[in-house]
């Protein structure tokens, strides 16, 4: 996620106070916004995102990365010379560097080696960069599943309809 | 803000009262709008009084925000298009007004007329319906490709619209636009994401060629449609919300209306026709056949589009520019978004 919780709760504080509030005319209504406020400030500092998401990211990622590599191995003992090689040693260069520990830091290192690498791809001949591609976009599938497999059914138009 | 209602009212009515010219002007029934995610949206219904004659009408005025989805805003291009339009068959909103004196509501606002009907969103209903009925969409549909055909044969030189810069023959519409949408998602300063990244790298191979250069609206698709509803079916009754108006490829337009992304539960293309049958309507009434690679071009940059529109309104909420929480929920809306491109390039596949 692009915000951190504490920045959601925040943002959901100031709009009940300064959105919501003033448009509450029954005390009991402003009462129970007051509570919520209440529960909401003393939770900001107590939750923190899921490291087992992290993780099965970045497990993914890396073995994604280990097939890529697999791959650029390949296309580089077929044709000796091509720039697949140098792609490959930037990769695994850039996965020496990705730290083992925590776990949401582990993973942005693994997400920007998979940028470098797809940038990287672009100036690959097409035969030798779809099989370097190729492991990369299906962890890219199956990560934007696990993504969404956490989110709850969109209110999008709840909130448009107001 | 000048803040409340009452105090918002007063200073249109200054302003209308002297861009009408009339004696005087009183501004009722001022409500500000929820389905615009962008620019803040206030509609009211304004009496002038000239001599003994008093007369009503409903304006719409649209005011940039001091933070939001399109930023960096300038509303000046968007209201010189609808202006232009004004006398145009074309159902775009008749737009009299625009002002940047930020004596006035502070920030620069048009003013437009409103015109009849309801906006349809881009949301299933609570039953999981969409929001038209076979009978509507089969009216409404056809109008829809039709009035885009329309739009994109208006004679923009003629108008006057040559400053919203025409990028060229060739493959110079297609490459503005992508460079366009990646300066934004760069601007959001948000780390790059491996699979918005293998998007720009395929748009960037992808690049078609165009000799055709028309006006672009940008955000033609349902939930900007205004229509309306009766015995005979539903019928477009105007276009809204110009903001991302150029020059540029008509396949624009017509990929961003069939996109997956303004559905509303449904299979058909902003939940009216079939996308295979929007885009053959639009080709006969346009005269023009529809290039399979240039369509997935910009299939693909619509999605693009989008998640660059939403890393911009996370943006701005991160930083606390805007309380807004519609921008927040885009931090859970891109992962819907980013499946919807897994699926567009087949990623699950290994393709791309």
């Amino acid at each position: 996620m692009l915000t951190t919780v504490e920045r959601l709760i925040d943002g959901v504080v100031q709009t009940l106070t300064d959105a919501v509030l003033p448009d509450l005319t029954t005390p009991f209504a402003r009462g129970q916004l007051y509570a919520a406020v209440d529960v909401l400030r003393n939770l900001r500092d107590r939750v923190a995102p899921r490291a087992d998401l992290a993780d099965a990211e970045s497990d993914s990622a890396a073995a994604a990365l280990e097939r890529t590599l697999a791959a650029l191995d390949a296309a580089g003992e077929r044709t000796p010379g091509a720039d697949a090689r140098d792609v490959a040693r930037r990769i695994r260069a850039a996965l020496a560097d990705v730290p083992a520990a925590p776990p949401l830091a582990r993973n942005a290192a693994l997400r920007a080696v998979l940028v470098a690498a797809l940038t990287a791809f672009a100036t690959l001949p097409d035969d030798v960069a779809r099989p370097a591609r190729a492991p990369i976009a299906e962890h890219l599938g199956a990560q934007a599943m696990r993504d969404v497999a956490v989110l709850k059914p969109s209110m999008l138009g709840e909130i448009s309809r107001g | 803000m000048p803040g409340d209602n009452r105090d918002l009212r007063e200073r249109l009515e200054r302003f209308l009262t002297r861009a009408l010219g009339a004696d005087a002007v009183r501004v009722t029934a001022l409500t500000r709008s929820t389905e615009g995610f962008s620019q803040e949206t206030f509609k009211f219904d304004v009496e002038t009084v000239r001599g003994a004659t008093t007369t009503t009408r409903t304006y719409v005025a649209k005011r940039e925000p001091v933070a939001g989805l399109l930023e960096p805003y300038d509303l000046e291009p968007e209201f010189r298009v609808l202006h232009a339009l004004s006398d145009d068959p074309f159902p775009s909103p008749p737009t009299p007004w625009f002002t940047r004196d930020p004596a006035v509501l502070e920030r620069p606002f048009y003013v437009m007329e409103c015109l009849p009907g309801d906006v349809p969103i881009p949301a299933p209903a609570a039953d999981g319906r969409g929001p038209f009925t076979d009978e509507e969409r089969a009216t409404l549909g056809p109008e829809v490709a039709v009035a885009l055909a329309a739009l994109h044969a208006v004679d923009w030189r003629a108008r006057g619209l040559g400053f919203l810069g025409d990028p060229g023959p060739g493959r110079a519409a297609a490459a503005t636009e992508l460079a366009r949408w990646e300066t934004r998602i760069a601007r959001s300063g948000l780390p790059a994401d491996p699979a918005i990244t293998a998007a720009l790298v395929w748009l960037r191979a992808h690049v078609p060629s165009t000799d055709e250069i028309v006006l672009v609206h940008g955000d033609y698709r349902l939930g900007n449609f205004l229509v309306t509803r009766g015995a005979a079916g539903a019928h477009l009754a105007g276009v809204l919300d110009w903001e991302m108006v150029h020059l540029g490829d008509p396949l624009e337009d017509l990929a961003w209306c069939a996109s997956p992304l303004w559905r509303a539960g449904t299979e058909y293309a902003s939940a009216m026709l079939p996308p295979d049958e929007m885009a053959a309507a639009y080709a006969a009434a346009a005269g023009r056949t529809i290039d399979p690679a240039r369509f997935r071009f910009y299939d693909v940059l619509t999605l693009v589009k989008m998640i660059a529109i939403m890393q911009t309104g996370i943006r701005a909420f991160n930083d606390g520019r805007t309380s807004d929480l519609r921008m927040a929920i885009f931090d859970h809306q891109l992962p819907f978004l980013l499946v919807v491109l897994a699926m567009t390039l087949d990623f699950f596949g290994g393709g791309l």
